[in-house]
C-alpha cells in the first residue's frame, strides 16, 4: 500500500510538471505567434547603428506587434551570407544591394516585384528621381526603392594641374589621355579610375563604343573604335599617364594614392570623396576639381531596398520601406553619412543645407543628380557578374601588357558570347 | 500440486537459472554496444559536417542548382565545361605550383632544423625568430607582403633600386609573370616556421647513439645524414609534406587579400576560383564541381605522399 502511494505521489508529479511545460510551450509559441518579425540586412553600412535604431523604433509605433531586426554585412561577405540564408529558408525579408547584384537575384526570382505595391501607392513613386527608381527595373518590373546613391565622376588635383599648365577639366576622351599623360613625372601619375561593378566603363562609352547589341543577346564592343580606346588605354598605362592600381585596386588602394596627391586625376563615384578626403589633408575648394567625366557619361553603383521572395511578412516589409524612404528618414540618412537618396525633396533639403555647411561636399553631391540620363554600365542581365568575369580580365591582360587590344577584345568577345549563350 | 516442495519462490524446472559465470558472447556484445555509445556523438557530428556535406557536393555538382527555385538533373554537363573553363586550368596549375613549393620549403626549413638543432649559442631564439612568423593572422601577412611588393612605397622595390639590381619599380602584384612568385614567397615566409617546429621535433627523436654508433664506423656527416638522419625523419617529412598540401589548398585569405587572384587570375587558385564561383558568381553548382576535382585531387596527392615516403604516414620500411 505504501509503495503504491509512493508511486502514486511520483506519477502525480510527473503529470504536474508535464503539464506545466505543455502550457509554457502552448504561451509561448501563442505569443510568438501574435509576435511577428521582419529582418533587414545592409551592405556594409554598420556607422548607421543609431540610425537603424531609430527607424526600428519609429516603425515599433506604427507596427507594435512587429518586432525589427536589423543585420549588416561587408561587401564581399553579404553574397555568401545572404545566399546561404535563402538556401536555409530564413532569407532576411529585405535586402539593401550595392550595384548590379540584385540583377541575378530578381531574374532568379528572389526578389517580390514591387511595381504593384508602387502602383498601389503612387506617392511613394512620385517621391524619387526616376531615372535612378528606374536602376531597379528589369522586365518592366521595378525590384527595388533607392536607398543611398551614386554614380562615377571626375576628381582633379589642381595643384598638379596647375604644374602640369592645364586647367579645367578634360572635355573629351583624348584630352583625358593627353592631360595624363601630361601629368605623369617620376612618383605622379595622371590618372586612377575605379574598376569594380563596371565603374570604368564610361572610358569606352564616351567614345561610342556599346557592350552588347540593343536585345542584349550579343557583344558589341569589338570594333576598331574600341580597339583604339584600348591602346589608348594601354599605352598611358606604359608611360605612367594611367596608375597601374587603376586595374588591380579596387577601393582602399587607388583612392588612397589619389589621396596620397600624387594622382591628377580620379574617376570614381561620389562616396570615394569622403575616404579621400578623410585621408588627405592637402584637400580643399582650391586643391580640389569636381567635374563630369567628357560627354556626362557615368556609371551608377546605387544602393538599393528591395523585398525577399521568401519573406514571411511582404505587406509588412513594404510598409517599413514606405517609411524609411520617407523624406524624414532620408534626410536623416543623408545628413548624417553625407549622401543623396533619390528622394527629390529630401535631396533638395541636404543639398541647401550642404552648400552653406560644406560648400565642397556639395559640389561632388550635386553632380550626383545632373545628367542621370546619361548613366551606362548598368545592363539589365541576369548573368551580369558573369559577363563582367568574362569580359574585365581581358581589359587587364591588354593593359597590363600580356596581350594587344585587339586579341583582348577578340578573346573578350568570345567569352562574353559564350556567356549570353550565342 | 507435485514438485513443489521448496522454501522460495515457486520456480518451473524450465525457466530455473542455471547457474554460470557470464557467457564471453554476451559480454563482448556488451562492451560493443558502450564502445558505439560512446563513439556515436563524435561519429554523428563526423557525419553531419563532413560526409553529409560530401556527398550533397557531390549531388550539387551534377544539377542546375538554383537558390531560388527548382533544380534539375544535368549530369556531368558541369564536368565537361570544365574542360573548356580557362580559368579552371589556369587555378589548377597555379595550386599545384603552390604544392610544388611546398618541398622547396621542407628544405629550407629542414637547413633551418639542423642548424638550430646543434649546440650554438641564442639557439633558442633563433628558433623563436623563425617560428614567429606561423601565429600570424594570414590577412595580417598579406596586408604586410601587399605593402612591401608596392611599387611606389614598397620594401623590395627600394632595396632593389638603393643597391642598384633595378632602375624602375617592380609592380610585383600588378605583373602576370611575378604576383604568383610574389604570392608564394609570403606564404612559405609564414609557414617556414611550423616546418621547421614539426622537423626539429623528429630530429630530437633521432636516437644520438646512431650517431655515435656510425662515427665509430668511420661514417662521415654527409654519410650519416643520408643514412640516418633522412630516413628517420620521413614521418616528419610526410607531415610536413601533407600540411604543405593542406596549405596549398587552403591558402584562398593570402591570395584574397594580396591579389584577388588577379591579375587576370594570374594568382587563382582552384580554392579562390571555388569563392568567385560560388558567390561572385552565383554559380554554387559549377562550384561544386570545382570542389569535387580539388578533393581527388587532394586524396591523390596524399596517397602518392604516402607511398612515396614508404607507407604508413612515412613510418613504413623503418
Amino acid at each position: 500500500m505504501q509503495r503504491f502511494f509512493i508511486r502514486f505521489r511520483e506519477l502525480v508529479s510527473c503529470l504536474t510538471i508535464t503539464i506545466a511545460a505543455c502550457s509554457a510551450l502552448l504561451w509561448s509559441t501563442s505569443a510568438v505567434a501574435q509576435q511577428k518579425k521582419i529582418s533587414f540586412l545592409t551592405w556594409n553600412i554598420s556607422d548607421q547603428e543609431e540610425l537603424f535604431k531609430e527607424w526600428i523604433a519609429e516603425f515599433k509605433k506604427i507596427r507594435p506587434d512587429v518586432d525589427v531586426e536589423w543585420l549588416d554585412k561587408k561587401g564581399p561577405e553579404f553574397p555568401a551570407y545572404y545566399q546561404t540564408q535563402v538556401i536555409a529558408g530564413t532569407p532576411p525579408d529585405i535586402i539593401n544591394t550595392q550595384g548590379g547584384l540584385w540583377l541575378e537575384y530578381a531574374a532568379a526570382g528572389g526578389l517580390v516585384d514591387l511595381t504593384p505595391y508602387l502602383t498601389k501607392d503612387a506617392e511613394v513613386r512620385k517621391r524619387f528621381n526616376s531615372d535612378y527608381l528606374g536602376s531597379w527595373v528589369y522586365e518592366s518590373k521595378n525590384y527595388m526603392l533607392p536607398f543611398y546613391i551614386s554614380k562615377t565622376l571626375m576628381f582633379y588635383n589642381k595643384t598638379m594641374f596647375k604644374e602640369a599648365g592645364l586647367s579645367g577639366s578634360p572635355q573629351n576622351f583624348e584630352q583625358l589621355m593627353d592631360f595624363s599623360t601630361k601629368m605623369a613625372k617620376g612618383e605622379k601619375t595622371g590618372m586612377l579610375t575605379l574598376n569594380f561593378d563596371w565603374l570604368y566603363w564610361s572610358l569606352f562609352k564616351m567614345n561610342g563604343v556599346e557592350l552588347l547589341t540593343a536585345d542584349n543577346k550579343k557583344a558589341a564592343f569589338n570594333t576598331p573604335k574600341a580597339v583604339q580606346v584600348l591602346d589608348a588605354l594601354i599605352k598611358a598605362t606604359n608611360n605612367g599617364g594611367i596608375n597601374k592600381v587603376s586595374w588591380t585596386g579596387r577601393w582602399v588602394e587607388p583612392n588612397g594614392a589619389f589621396a596620397a596627391g600624387n594622382v591628377g586625376m580620379l574617376q570614381a563615384h561620389s562616396p570615394a570623396f569622403f575616404f579621400i578626403r578623410g585621408q588627405a589633408p592637402w584637400i580643399n575648394s582650391n586643391t580640389l576639381g569636381v567635374a563630369q567625366a567628357p560627354g556626362g557619361w557615368a556609371t551608377p553603383n546605387s544602393h538599393g531596398l528591395g523585398i525577399s521572395k521568401g519573406s514571411k511578412n511582404p505587406d509588412i516589409a513594404w510598409e517599413f520601406l514606405k517609411m524609411v524612404t520617407s523624406q524624414k528618414w532620408t534626410e536623416r540618412l543623408s545628413e548624417r553619412r553625407k549622401v543623396l537618396t533619390a528622394n527629390i525633396a529630401s535631396d533638395k533639403t541636404t543639398l541647401d543645407k550642404m552648400h552653406k555647411q560644406d560648400p565642397l561636399a556639395a559640389t561632388v553631391l550635386q553632380t550626383q543628380l545632373e545628367q542621370t540620363d546619361k548613366l551606362t554600365g548598368n545592363w539589365p542581365l541576369a548573368n551580369d557578374s558573369r559577363i563582367k568575369e568574362a569580359f574585365y580580365p581581358e581589359i587587364q591582360n591588354a593593359v597590363l601588357g600580356r596581350k594587344t587590344a585587339a586579341e583582348a577584345l577578340k578573346d573578350a568577345e568570345t567569352k562574353v558570347n559564350r556567356v549570353l549563350g550565342f | 500440486m507435485s514438485g513443489l516442495t521448496s522454501i522460495g519462490p515457486n520456480i518451473s524446472p524450465s525457466t530455473r537459472r542455471k547457474p554460470s559465470a557470464a557467457s564471453p558472447g554476451s559480454k563482448a556484445r556488451r562492451e560493443l554496444i558502450l564502445v558505439w555509445c560512446f563513439l556515436f556523438p563524435s561519429l554523428a557530428v563526423f557525419f553531419l559536417y563532413r560526409i553529409l556535406p560530401l556527398i550533397w557536393n557531390l549531388v550539387l555538382s551534377v544539377q542546375k542548382f538554383s537558390i531560388f527555385g527548382q533544380s534539375e538533373w544535368i549530369g556531368f554537363a558541369h564536368y565537361w565545361a570544365l574542360l573548356d573553363d580557362e580559368v579552371f586550368w589556369m587555378a589548377l596549375k597555379n595550386t599545384l605550383l603552390f604544392i610544388a613549393s611546398a618541398p622547396c620549403g621542407i628544405v629550407i626549413a629542414l637547413m633551418i632544423s639542423l642548424m638550430v638543432n646543434t649546440e650554438i649559442r641564442g639557439r633558442n631564439i633563433y628558433r623563436t625568430i623563425v617560428f614567429l612568423s606561423y601565429p600570424l593572422m594570414t590577412v595580417a601577412v598579406g596586408i604586410i607582403w601587399r605593402w612591401m611588393y608596392d611599387e611606389k612605397v614598397g620594401l623590395f622595390n627600394f632595396i632593389l633600386r638603393t643597391i642598384g639590381l633595378i632602375d624602375t619599380p617592380l609592380a610585383f602584384l600588378q605583373s602576370f609573370e611575378l604576383a604568383l612568385p610574389a604570392v608564394l614567397l609570403a606564404n612559405l615566409w609564414q609557414i617556414l616556421g611550423f616546418y621547421m617546429i614539426i622537423l626539429l621535433a623528429g630530429l630530437q627523436n633521432i636516437p644520438q647513439n646512431l650517431y655515435e654508433a656510425s662515427a665509430i664506423d668511420g661514417a662521415s656527416r654527409t654519410v650519416q645524414f643520408f643514412r640516418i638522419t633522412l630516413p628517420l625523419l620521413r614521418p616528419s617529412l610526410f607531415l610536413a609534406f601533407v600540411v604543405g598540401i593542406m596549405t596549398s589548398f587552403t591558402s584562398f585569405d593570402l591570395v584574397y587579400v594580396m591579389t584577388q587572384g588577379g591579375p587576370s587570375h594570374s594568382t587563382e587558385l582552384l580554392v579562390t576560383y571555388i569563392y568567385k564561383a560560388a558567390f561572385e558568381l552565383s554559380r554554387i553548382d559549377y562550384a561544386a564541381t570545382l570542389t569535387v576535382v580539388q578533393f581527388v585531387l587532394l586524396v591523390t596527392l596524399t596517397w602518392l605522399g604516402n607511398r612515396l615516403s614508404g607507407g604508413e604516414a612515412g613510418a613504413g620500411r623503418n
